[in-house]
Parts: structure tokens; sequence; C-alpha cells
């Protein structure tokens, strides 16, 4: 397969034959025999990498190399396995080698297909109404899928980027086909009926007299706005004259169903599921930047999920988002808007692997509601309201309903009243925007009910905070991994201390020196998110529960507020850096390469020392090279 | 091949009159076939049925028994009935551990590292497409697990991309039987629709601009997959695709996960029957399933109860049964809907070749090997069934996918790892297991029982704490320990195997009872394995 990364880098920085020393030896003694000269078993060639610099060219190699080597996959059981030793080497190498500052290299522009949310979102805009499914359901039963298009599209897995919008390698099936045909059947069936008039009447700017009848001229002014809208830019007369002539002489009915008809065309086309197949190169070689209406697209698909307006196609149109001052105001702009959620109930939610509420619970729909929307609506407060990044962490502002209210002690009195209908006993409720200044233990992500009820028990938890917060990827435990001992007969052992034991083994270790400290620091609280300890504090009594821990860096803390701490000082850069890298990634609908790691160096660098807000960061990453740039494969360095 | 057969039997169906019940038609159609109205092969299907988190293997694995005298396991009774209709493989896998997303690629890709073929499903769907109009369905139970993606799918497209796949069998249903596009003007304006698109896709390809073949041709097969779909739905069908599929009956929507799994069952038997489609995989679950079963009164997750021996407690136990006898009964429910369909001169399983499986031997310690695989239907004749087949040695899944492959005409060399298809399947030679001879008998002395025989757990698996020690010549032993025996000696573990056994007895009911534990020796294994937990 081809690697979509156009390797043209200069590496400025090597580690000094770290990996001739090291890793070649490695690779000779135990993998050569089949990957390598005559035999390149699974087309894996180790005997063309001698040096550091081949290795940079094969970096989606290495991901591999490390994930079999560290599941005992390879080598193949009837060959020696590498020892603790050879693969620590390989690993550390490896760690070391992807920090290096390369020059910035970005892959070769591919198209990609809308993912299943972007399409509903696009459809939506186009046509000025949701599909929705024909049943009707009470709020207090288990809802169901509501919008018509995530009902009928098979879900998207995500990518390697581990985000949705990331569809590179989900193929586009006949049996999808025929479900885009349909939802855009359906789409402009209700467009061209009487429950359709009033989002036509918007399009085509008609006022409410219009008696609905599509003449030829307002025929022709559908397509005239309807075209450019579909395919996200600017469409040549002689694309609009094609759609135009079948229509000429065409009345009533008839003009009526050739125009869906051709409208349709464009809807299953590539050039509308897709998004890129227009894209202009500018001409000239190597890099370049892309052309005003993919930018324009790029934005909205970003911080929307959705199709471009008509105030940023204008800016495309005109020639401005060129300025990066424009792109920043256009930022500004669009998170003010109401389809600003979409990045919270996208990009924050995947981030944050929040999905894993609705897994969990089941049978209270009201529960569920509550769990569900206190982070989101946290989340849309930090990307909105120009908040500074590390306030996710760390912040005195939080929101709460009825069923969360508990959790805040005395601040709860300061919300508005909820009120209830009579009859009713339970309710969904919006959440409030509440400061928190009595509430012990609360305040930022970490300790909000839903993440600690999410993540039950000091592992999950800590291990989410490693891989979400800290951006440290564990890989799977070993597949022969031994359970945690129970304590041995007449010896009473908590938690904490089978898992100190646990530690005792090496191969544990590795993995649970930086879990366990950041779950046991969580252990204040229940698996419903109750703090535990306020009682203790409030009768001035010694806390029975151990929260105190040491980092593998060295920092030591005696409760999860000393974690916090360090986390949002010592740990701050790492913080802000994991963070920058999954905006990017999000925002590039990739995984990030060697090549994108400058640019994640430079604006988390700037975040940190700037303490910029998540405002800022949206805008550094759409200003940001791989996000304004592309490189077309004519114009390949070769 | 078959479209003298499709026009016998449509035309047959038009006759039948629009309202009547299923049943009744297929009584009909059974008496019908006297009159020898086929005149060429029925075609065979293809349906996968996967089951998540590998087993139990103390109460799945045979004990014991030879290709043509075998005694089912526990696990295997709710389908025990269809033993005649039943390949049942042992010591398939591969070696050593497996991670779950491994276990599921291997399933129908044949080894976790063939990752850039298609699986084999996939394969066979290419071949035996013919005039039906779906080429394949890829179904499911269970969300997409984010976090391991690997674990939600077990079909892959020829790139060894993931299939999407589709859980609502309401939809499937319409798709199948309510389709839009059974409408011969619908499908006139699509195939317009199609062709349109189609010259203005190409015009695209013609520009200079973003060259990417690879992304602009998956377009170009989407459409010709669906052009060719309208076709097979073509001019034959007027007129009888809607008084067909009229009678079929649309599933309600479930109310919980067993009626829609039964009610998905339901959907795949008339695909399959009205030859919709020929090949169809469904999961029951995502390979390290998380589903809570609590329609059985379950509340604990079926990951980690199948993790029996880390999380190891009676109650887990019966809850890890209660889940895997669900999964059987649903392989039961299946096979049931395939022979109550008449299908040619026959049952509709008679031309089905179905894989029941999972990725993963041993649920807790993840081992590859002995991995449960049963196949059913005589693959219109080309399978010998009613055997059980326990190779000698460890066979990879690949040469079973070898195996299908050619039973369904594709032409491979290999797949996977495997060179060699698996002898056997048809009634030819293979190489059988062999146990090591042992005698078995019993002693008894003022009370206490030494017994050597092979232990087993009892068939019936209400009774998981009961055992037997089968003896030669005699009735089994029966064995009710407690708790603190069954964890101590590890017994679980050696469920299949024989031992020597010392214990105190008691008389029950006129029986003899052994009900404590003395000693325990394993004849040609480990005696002390390790304790539960350990």
């Amino acid at each position: 397969m081809r690697s979509i990364f156009c390797i043209f880098f200069f590496p400025a920085f090597l580690l000094g034959g770290v990996f001739e020393d090291q890793v070649v030896p490695i690779l000779e003694r135990s993998c050569l025999k089949c990957h390598g000269g005559d035999k390149t078993k699974g087309k894996v060639d180790f005997s063309e990498i001698l040096t550091e610099v081949d290795a940079g060219d094969h970096l989606d190699l290495w991901e591999t190399v490390l994930e079999v080597v560290e599941l005992g996959e390879m080598p193949p059981e009837d060959e020696k396995l590498l020892s603790s030793e050879e693969k620590k080497k390989i690993r550390g190498w490896h760690e070391e080698f992807i920090k290096l500052p390369v020059e910035i290299a970005i892959p070769v522009f591919r198209p990609r297909r809308l993912s299943a949310n972007e399409y509903k979102n696009t459809l939506r805009s186009l046509f000025g109404f949701d599909l929705e499914v024909g049943i009707a359901r009470a709020e207090q039963t288990e809802s169901g899928e509501k919008s018509l298009v995530l009902k009928i599209l098979p879900p998207d897995p995500p990518g390697k980027s581990g985000y949705f919008n990331d569809t590179y390698s989900t193929p586009l099936s006949s049996s999808l086909l025929e479900n885009y045909t349909y939802l855009a059947g359906v789409s402009l069936d209700r467009l061209f009926s009487k429950k359709g008039k009033e989002s036509l009447s918007r399009m085509i700017g008609q006022n409410g007299d219009w008696d609905g009848k599509i003449t030829p001229s307002l025929a022709e002014e559908i397509v005239r706005s309807f075209l450019p809208r579909i395919l996200r830019r600017t469409v040549p007369d002689e694309r609009i004259k094609a759609v135009l002539d079948p229509l000429k002489g065409k009345q009533g009915k008839e003009l009526v169903s050739v125009l869906m008809f051709e409208l349709k065309t464009f809807l299953i086309s590539p050039e509308f599921l897709y998004r890129g197949f227009l894209a202009k190169p500018s001409g000239k070689k190597g890099r370049q930047a892309v052309d005003p209406f993919e930018l324009a697209e790029r934005l909205s698909y970003f911080l929307w999920e959705d199709m471009p307006d008509d105030e940023l196609f204008q800016s495309a149109r005109n020639g401005d988002l060129q300025d990066k001052a424009e792109v920043g105001r256009q930022v500004a702009r669009m998170l003010a808007e109401p389809r600003a959620r979409n990045l919270s109930e996208s990009f924050g939610v995947q981030l944050l692997g929040l999905s894993s509420i609705d897994d969990q619970i089941k049978n209270n729909p009201i529960h569920l509601h509550a769990m569900r929307t206190q982070p989101r609506d946290f989340l849309h407060y930090l990307f909105t309201e120009d908040r500074p990044v590390m306030e996710l962490l760390d912040s005195n502002v939080t929101f709460v309903n009825q069923s969360t209210s508990g959790f805040y002690g005395n601040d709860r009195r300061r919300l508005a009243p909820f009120h209830k209908p009579r009859g009713i006993e339970r309710q969904r409720t919006m959440n409030q925007r509440l400061e928190i200044k009595d509430a012990e233990g609360r305040g930022g992500i970490l300790t909000m009910p839903s993440i600690l009820s999410m993540n039950h028990g000091p592992i999950l938890r800590g291990t989410w905070m490693l891989r979400t917060i800290l951006g440290v990827r564990l890989g799977e435990p070993p597949g022969d991994v031994p359970a945690i001992k129970p304590p041995p007969r007449g010896k009473k052992m908590t938690f904490r201390e089978r898992f100190e034991a646990h530690r005792e083994n090496v191969t544990c270790a590795r993995c649970h020196e930086k879990i366990d400290p950041l779950g046991f620091a969580l252990d204040g609280y229940d698996k419903n998110g109750r703090y535990l300890l306020a009682s203790y504090h409030k009768r001035g009594n010694q806390p029975s529960i151990d929260t105190s821990g040491k980092l593998p860096s060295g920092e030591e803390f005696k409760d999860f507020e000393g974690l916090k701490h360090i986390l949002i000082t010592k740990k701050r850069d790492q913080v802000i850096r994991n963070l920058t890298s999954q905006l990017l990634s999000y925002a590039l609908c990739r995984k990030l390469g060697r090549g994108d790691q400058s640019v994640v160096e430079a604006i988390s660098r700037k975040a940190t020392l700037g303490n910029l807000t998540w405002k800022d960061l949206l805008i550094e990453v759409a200003n940001s090279v791989p996000f304004r740039e592309t490189l077309f494969s004519q114009s390949e360095a070769k | 091949m078959s479209r003298n057969w499709k026009i016998e039997r449509r035309t047959f169906l038009r006759g039948a009159g629009a309202l009547l019940p299923l049943p009744f038609l297929n009584l009909m159609e059974a008496n019908a076939r006297s009159g020898d109205l086929y005149v060429s092969d029925p075609p065979l299907r293809f349906m996968t049925l996967f089951k998540p988190n590998g087993v139990h293997p103390p109460s799945w694995n045979v004990n014991g028994g030879k290709e043509n005298d075998f005694r089912m396991s526990p696990l295997m009774q709710p389908f025990a009935k269809h033993k005649d209709d039943l390949l049942i493989l042992d010591n398939m896998g591969d070696f050593g551990f497996s991670s779950h997303s491994n276990s599921t690629r291997r399933f129908l890709c044949g080894h976790h590292q063939n990752s850039r073929s298609a699986s084999v499903d996939q394969l066979i769907a290419d071949q035996i497409q013919g005039d039906a109009p779906h080429r394949s369905l890829e179904l499911t139970t269970e969300g997409l697990f984010v976090n391991q993606i690997g674990c939600s799918y077990i079909s892959y497209d020829k790139k060894g991309g993931m299939m999407p796949r589709d859980s609502d069998p309401q939809l499937i249903f319409d798709k199948l039987f309510r389709n839009p596009l059974s409408d011969p003007g619908k499908r006139a304006e699509m195939a317009s629709l199609l062709d349109r698109v189609s010259s203005d896709a190409k015009a695209l390809q013609r520009k200079t601009g973003v060259e990417d073949g690879d992304t602009l041709d998956e377009y170009f097969t989407a459409l010709r997959e669906t052009e060719l779909k309208l076709e097979k739905m073509g001019p034959l069908d007027q007129g009888l695709e809607s008084s067909k599929f009229a009678r079929l009956a649309r599933p309600l929507a479930p109310s919980n996960m067993d009626e829609q799994v039964n009610a998905m069952l339901d959907v795949i038997s008339m695909a399959l029957w009205t030859d919709s489609t020929r090949c169809i995989s469904y999961m029951l679950g995502n390979s390290n399933s998380r589903m809570i079963f609590d329609f059985l009164g379950i509340k604990k997750q079926h990951h980690y109860l199948s993790h029996f021996f880390r999380n190891f407690s009676r109650e887990n136990i019966d809850s890890l049964l209660k889940i895997s006898l669900w999964h059987m009964e649903k392989f039961d429910y299946l096979l049931n809907k395939l022979k109550s369909y008449k299908d040619h001169n026959g049952r509709l399983l008679d031309h089905c070749v179905v894989l029941y499986g999972s990725g993963m031997g041993h649920s807790d310690n993840h081992t590859a090997q002995r991995i449960p695989v049963v196949l059913a239907g005589q693959g219109g004749g080309k399978l010998k069934t009613g055997r059980y087949l326990r190779y000698s040695k460890n066979q990879e899944l690949g040469r079973l996918h070898l195996s299908l492959l050619d039973l369904f005409g594709v032409k491979q060399e290999s797949f996977a790892n495997a060179k060699q298809p698996l002898p056997g399947l048809g009634g030819g030679k293979f190489d059988e297991f062999v146990e090591r001879p042992y005698e078995s008998w019993v002693k008894v002395d003022s009370g206490v029982m030494t017994v050597q025989g092979r232990l087993r757990m009892s068939d019936n698996l209400d009774e998981a704490k009961v055992f037997y020690i089968d003896v030669e010549g005699r009735n089994s032993v029966r064995m009710e320990i407690g708790f603190g025996d069954f964890h101590s000696r590890n017994v679980a573990y050696h469920v299949g195997t024989p031992i020597k056994l010392t214990g105190k007895t008691v008389e029950k009911d006129g029986l003899t009872i052994l009900n404590k534990i003395t000693g325990l020796e394993s004849l040609f294994g480990n005696s002390t394995p390790g304790k539960a937990g350990g």
C-alpha cells in the first residue's frame, strides 16, 4: 500500500547512532531471516533499513513492529522471543526518535468521504430541515436514533487517527450508495412538497405570498442557488448550463420531476459525498496553499462538522481567507454560531471518550441525560467562551442540572429553581452554569461526576487520565497477564495494596507504575462520583482513604488536589501538547505523522507560554501549515 | 445457474395467492415438489454465525470421543438434536495466546496477520452471488467498540478494510423485501440516474486536479455493483416481486436483545430462502462483547464473566454458562429455521453451509487452540455431517477456509498461511487424535472411594456444580463437592481428562455420591496446575 506521506524531510537531528548500534543488531539477529533479502514476509524488508534515515522512511512500520513485538506475536512461536531488554531498546529508540524535530511534511491530498455526521449536518444545511424517523417517542423511554440519516447509514469505524471524520479506510459500498440515493430522494421529495415550501422559499428568496408553483425562471433560480452549495464552491457556467438545458421548455409537474432528477445526480455524485474532489491545484510544484473554497470547507467541517455558511462562502469568493487575520476572525465568528455546538459534540466527545457513558447507563434516560450533557456543556463553554486551555482540568465553573446538583453542596442553592409540572415525578432538566465556591473536591473535568462514574475504579480512571489527558498510549496488556493476586489467607489487603504487590512484577510495573498513582488519587470518589472525603474534612477527621502517590517522574503528592496541581504546573506542557496534537489530528481528519510534530511543538509551546485560550488554539490550528496547505500528487517531489 | 429454478419458484409463488401465511406456503411447496418442478441445482448458501468471547472449555469441549462415536458436550445440548446435520471440528486454531482483536480477524481471515485480503465470506460471496440481488449481508448485534475497533468486524473487503455492518432487523427486512427498487418505474429512474452520475464522474476523472484513482475507483465499483443489483432485480421480477414478498412478515421492533437476535435470524432465514442473498455473516456480539444479559437476570458484562478463572465465583460461572447456553440456543434457533423452509427437493439447510464458532478458545487465558468451530448443513452433499473431527495436530483456521473456498468453487492455491485444505470434511481420511490408553475402575473401601476415569461436567448445566467420572462398564460416578474442594483442587482444569481421584462418599437417593475429595491425580497431565485466582 502506498504510504500517504510524501517523505521529503531532511532530518536535521539524529540520535547519533542509537538506531545503528542498538536496534539494527536486534533486527539482524531476530528478524532478518524472514524479513530481509530473499524472503520478505508480509512485504517487510529490514535489509534495506540500515540507518536511522532509512528508518525515518518507514514510520508506519515501526508502530507495527512495536505492537507485534510487544504482544509477542513476532518473532513467531517457533523462534526465540525478544528479551525484555531488547524490546526496551527498540521502544526506547522509537520514543526518542519520533520526538525529534523534522521539517514539516505534508501528505499528498486525498479526497475523503463525509462521515455519517458530516453528511447528516450537510444535508440539513442544504435543505433547511432535518430528516427524522417517523416514530415519536416519549422522553422517559430510551430514545432510539431520531435522525433518519444515522438510522440508515451504518456507523463508520473511527479511522487510524481514532476520529470518525477520518474515513480514509472505510470503503464506499454499493449498499451505502443505495442509502445515499434513498436519502437524497427523500430530501428532494420533501423539499418539493407542501412541507418543504418554507425551506424552498427561503432558498430562492420568496416571501410568504409565494404560491409554491415552480416556474421555469424559479427552477433556474433554484439550480443557481443550489448547485454551488451542493458542490461547496462556485460552479462554472457550463456546468450550470448542462443542468439548465434539460429543463428548457418543461412546465409544471414535468419541470419539477426533471429538476429533481438533475439535483439528485449531484447529491449522489462523488463531488458531494466526498470532500476534496474539486480542490484546485495552483499549478506550481510542491507544497501549496489550498484554494479558498477548500480552506472554507476545512474550517467549517472542523468547527461545525458541517458545510460552510453564506458568510464563509463570501469570504472565500472574495479571496479574504488568504489573510490569517481573516481566518482568525472567521473562527471567532463561527464559534459564536449555534452550529459550534458540534465541536464539543464531536471532537469533545471523541477526545474524552464520552460515548461510553451511553453504554453504561441503560435504563435510566433521565440520569443518562444528566451524565451525558454535563461534560458536553462544559466543553462547549470552554471552546466557545474563550477560556484558557488548562481550564479543562482546573475551572471553577461547571454545569449542573437537577440530577447532578446534589454533588455540589451548598453551591446548588444558587441555582435557579427547577419547576416540575403537576403529576411529573422526574424530568430532564437543562444544565445551569454554576460557579463552584463551597463544594469540596470539584472543578475541572477530572472530578466531574459523569467522568468519575464513566470510569469505575482506580485502574480505569488512571488509564483514562493517562491516555486522554497526558496522551500516553500503553498498548494492550500482554496476553498472558496474570490476575491480580488475592491476599494471602488470613491477611487483609486493600485494593491498593494488592496493586502494589502486582507492581513487583516487572512486566506489570511497566504500565502500572504509570496508571496506579493517577487512579488511586481519585479514590476519594466513589463509583457514582460522590466525594467521600468531604465528611471527613467536615468533622476534622483524618481520612482513612489513602490518595497519595508518586509519579514515575518523581513528583509526589498527598491527595488529588496535589496531583491536579502537578498536572497544571509541571505536566502543563505535556497536557497541552497532547490536546494540541489531538485537535490538529481531528482538524486534519487523519493520524498525525512525524512531519506534523514540529507544528504540534510550535503551537503547544505558544499555548503553554502564552496561556492561550481554546479559541486561540483553534485559530492556531486553522492557520497552521498542514491545515492551510497541501500537496497534489502530480506535484509530488521525486 | 439457476434462472430456471427462479422462474419456476416465482411463477409458483405468484400462483400461490397473496394472503397465505408463510408456513402454509411452505407446506404447499413441499407438496408441489413431487411434480418434479425443478430442472436445475439449487444455489448453495454460506452463513456465518460468530460467538463472542471464546468459550468456557470445560463445558464446551467434547470429552474423548471418536469420529462417529462421541457424546456432545454440556454446552452443545441446545443444538444436540441437530447432530446429524453437524460437523463438529476440534483442535482448530493457532499456537499461543490471542488478543480479542486478533481472534476476531482470525475467525474469517484464517490468521490474524492476514489483514490485506478479503475474509473468506467475501470471497465466497463474489463467487456465488449468481442471480441474487444482494451480494452479501454483514450483520451484527452490538455497536462499535471505538477503542478496540478490530473487535467489531469479522468481514473484510479485498483490501482488508472493514465491511460496514447493519444491526436493525427491520431495516434489513425493508432493504430486502420492501425495497423501493422492486418497483419497475423506480428501477428505471435509478438506472438512468446511475448512468448520468457515472458519466459525470468519468468527466471528473479525466480532469486534472486531484488525482486519486483509488478513491474514485471505489466509487465506480459501488456504482457498478448497484447497476448489477438493478439488473438482478430486473425484468424477470416484474409484478412478481411484490406478490412474492408481500407475505413475509416484517419483524416487530424488538424490546430486548433476545427478540432482536431472533428477529434477525428470522430475516436471515427469509433472505436465504427467497434467494435475496446467498452469503451472510452475523456477529452475536463484538469479540470482546460487553453486553449485559439482563433478560437472563444477569447484571454483569459478558466480557468480565468470560474471564471466569480470574473473576472466579460460583455465581459468575453460573452466569457465564447461562450466557453461553443462550449463544448455543441462537445457533439452534437458526438451524430450526433453516430446516423449516423447504428448498428445492429438500430443506434449506441442505443447501447451506453454516459456520458457527469463535476466533478464540479459552475465554480466560485467551488461548488460540481448540477454537470452537461447528459446520452445519450438507452444502449440497459436499459435507458429510453427523461426525466429530478431532485432529491430532492443531489446524489453522485458514485450512478450513481453503476447504470452504474449494467447496464453493473459488479456485485459490492458498489462504492466509494455509497451502492445503482441511482434510476429512467430505468424509475423506484425516489424522485423528488418539488418546493414550488408560484403564478405568472404581474401588470402594469403608466409605472411601478411589476412582480412575475421565472427569466431565454434568450434561445439565443447571447443575453446573455436579461432575461425573466416566468408568467403562458401569454407571458414571457422580460427584457433588463443596466450593472449597472445587476451588482448591482446581477441578474445572481437569475436566475432559483422565484422573485418579480419592474421596469420601455418601448415600443419597440410593446412589453413592462422592462428596469430599481427599486426593486428585492427573494421569497424563499436571496434578496441581495452579489454583483458581493464582
